[in-house]
């Protein structure tokens, strides 16, 4: 029989420990008063934008079917690249929807960098899964589990010997889009609450106009976000270990770690971005 | 109305950009076994199947043409800074990141062989000369027209990013649709050509790449041959779609509504998945349930 009337698989399942969420209470509730000291109210809004921003990311990343190199040689089901690599990509062009919607206020530009992220992931999926069957001649099948959630295709029929699957089941599309639209949304996210940050600060100190200043407000909220995008997504990545199915992979499971980990992360690296302007002056 | 038409040209041509932006990167890839399947050109030497192939991995395809493109749109912004006209600043720019990538090709292959040698691995002078260029000008391909595509997003649409922050965004992009789209042609259906058509490729017969090729040793330049017929352009259509899609949701219906480009964005999604079901189910159908080989053999080289 196959690996699916073994044991329960438990995905590996490690809850986050006392330990880890203490500091990472500390971590953040620090960071949170040194934003308040540093830049005052909009500080603290603006890192809590960025810490849900980086929440964000890292759980979109654990819906985003990842099969790495096995799945190069049709041994595991997924898209064959790397965690952090597909969602960065997917993360990025939704950021590059966002921040063009931007001057349209935060609900449009929220929206845009969701739809654009997930949007990246739909044509990628559909590709994968184009390459594999009208290329390779193989039909998709999960290894993790029997039956798709969604559509209820069966897969052990359809796997072949010696592989733990191929291809992209139905199931696994959707969460690449999922993954590549919360991705989306979080990237944006950090980048608008940096932009009205720096938008503020830097023509005050100086002493220019907000239209003078715009080019280096962008460059600079524009790649703490990509910096902040790449961070959360190698924790997730760390945290995913390897290969993940998508949101019916056990593995998905194991994302409160992650979730917990990309706040503090977040939290951290937030303040830096917060407060460049500050430690700037301060030399 | 002029506005909205003159963006449509921009978008389709920004569009025709990325489809020989993601051709060239996933040929470029497959010739330096960059991608996933570089884990086999790896694995092999270990398994006793020494090889003529190209191995330039060091990172994954997404940061390496990250980097890349963001070093050729870096340096074009500074030459049209000097007053230089943009053609001739994005070729000269291109130019100057394609030697970092050869840089990179070079010292990639040297090392990562020679980390080989203790499984008989040996360090093969003529593919390094005749491998490296070659990768060299798929990659100047995939680099201009990426740098080119974004000079085209801020000039002519006026996004706000500055040009290499755009140039950073749309590499990783490129990387990640190269790679998705183009990795298991290669490497199943390349590199494990001698396996069952149709199927995946057992784990149990890992590193056992192909390494003969019609006539003498396979080499690199034959697997760039073999996957510019269809991983190439596939990810080149890949690419293609993201940025016209993306674009074209935008030029078109912004000026409508500014919720218009959400749902068409939405709208597109919707189509895609039921494109990507029904191809799903065509295949289940067509190809049926998977059937053993009658008398499973050895794979042999």
């Amino acid at each position: 029989m196959s690996a699916l009337s073994g044991p329960a698989q438990t995905g590996g399942v490690q809850p986050p420990t006392a330990m880890g969420l203490i500091l990472s209470i500390v971590l953040i509730v620090v960071a949170l008063a040194l934003a308040f000291f540093l830049v005052q109210m909009v500080g603290v809004i603006a890192l809590v934008g960025i810490i849900i921003g980086g929440v964000l990311i890292a759980f979109g990343v654990h819906f985003v079917p990842v099969g790495g190199a096995p799945a190069a040689m049709g041994q595991a089901p997924g898209i064959a690249t790397g965690v952090a690599m597909l969602a960065a990509g997917a993360g990025l062009a939704g950021l590059f929807g966002g921040a063009w919607a931007a001057p349209f206020g935060l609900a449009v530009a929220l929206a845009g960098g969701t739809i654009g992220g997930g949007l990246l992931m739909a044509i990628t999926c559909t590709m994968v899964n184009v390459i594999y069957i009208f290329g390779m001649g193989i039909p998709a099948a999960s290894g993790k589990v029997a039956k798709d959630p969604i559509t209820g295709d069966t897969f052990p029929e359809y796997k072949s010997q010696g592989t733990e699957g191929h291809g992209l089941p139905f199931i696994s599309w959707v969460g690449g889009v999922i993954g590549g639209a919360l991705g989306g949304l979080g990237g944006t996210l950090i980048y608008l609450e940096l932009l009205d940050v720096y938008q503020a600060q830097l023509p005050v100190i100086l002493d220019v106009t907000v239209e003078q200043i715009a080019p280096v407000a962008i460059s600079l909220a524009g790649i703490f976000a990509v910096g902040m995008f790449l961070m959360n997504a190698v924790l997730a990545a760390y945290n995913i270990t390897g290969t993940i199915e998508g949101p019916h992979d056990p593995k998905f499971k194991r994302f409160p770690r992650a979730v917990i980990a990309a706040a503090a992360a977040s939290a951290v690296a937030g303040i830096f971005a917060i407060a460049l302007l500050e430690l700037v002056g301060v030399f | 109305m002029e506005e909205i038409v003159f963006g449509i040209g921009i978008t389709a041509l920004a569009g025709a950009l990325a489809t020989v932006a993601g051709a060239a990167e996933d040929t470029e890839s497959d010739i330096g076994s960059q991608g996933d399947p570089n884990s086999q050109v790896q694995l092999a030497p270990q398994m006793g199947y020494i090889h003529r192939i190209f191995n330039k991995a060091v990172a994954g395809e997404p940061p390496a043409y990250g980097l890349w493109v963001a070093l050729g749109a870096g340096l074009a912004w500074a030459f049209m800074a000097m007053q230089i006209n943009p053609i001739l600043a994005i070729v000269l720019g291109s130019a100057l990141a394609v030697f970092v990538q050869g840089v990179y090709a070079t010292t990639a292959y040297l090392g990562r062989t020679a980390s080989l040698a203790k499984f008989g691995q040996p360090v093969y002078i003529d593919i390094l000369k005749s491998m490296t260029t070659v990768t060299m000008a798929h990659a100047f391909v995939a680099i201009f027209t990426t740098v080119a595509m974004c000079h085209l997003m801020i000039a002519a649409l006026g996004h706000p990013f500055p040009l290499p922050l755009m140039g950073l965004v749309w590499g990783i992009a490129l990387g990640a649709a190269g790679s998705a789209t183009g990795n298991p042609f290669y490497g199943k259906e390349r590199q494990y050509q001698e396996q069952k058509f149709g199927a995946g490729v057992p784990i149990s017969a890992s590193g056992n790449i192909v390494r003969y090729a019609e006539a003498g040793q396979r080499n690199s330049l034959d697997n760039g041959f073999f996957s510019a017929k269809l991983g190439g352009p596939a990810s080149g259509i890949c690419f293609g779609l993201i940025v016209f899609f993306e674009l074209w949701r935008t030029v078109v219906f912004e000026e409508l509504n500014i919720w218009g480009p959400i749902i068409v964005g939405i709208v597109v999604i919707l189509v895609f998945a039921i494109i990507d079901r029904y191809i799903e189910v065509w295949a289940r159908k067509n190809f049926g349930p998977y059937t053993a080989p009658e008398a499973p053999e050895e794979a042999s080289s």
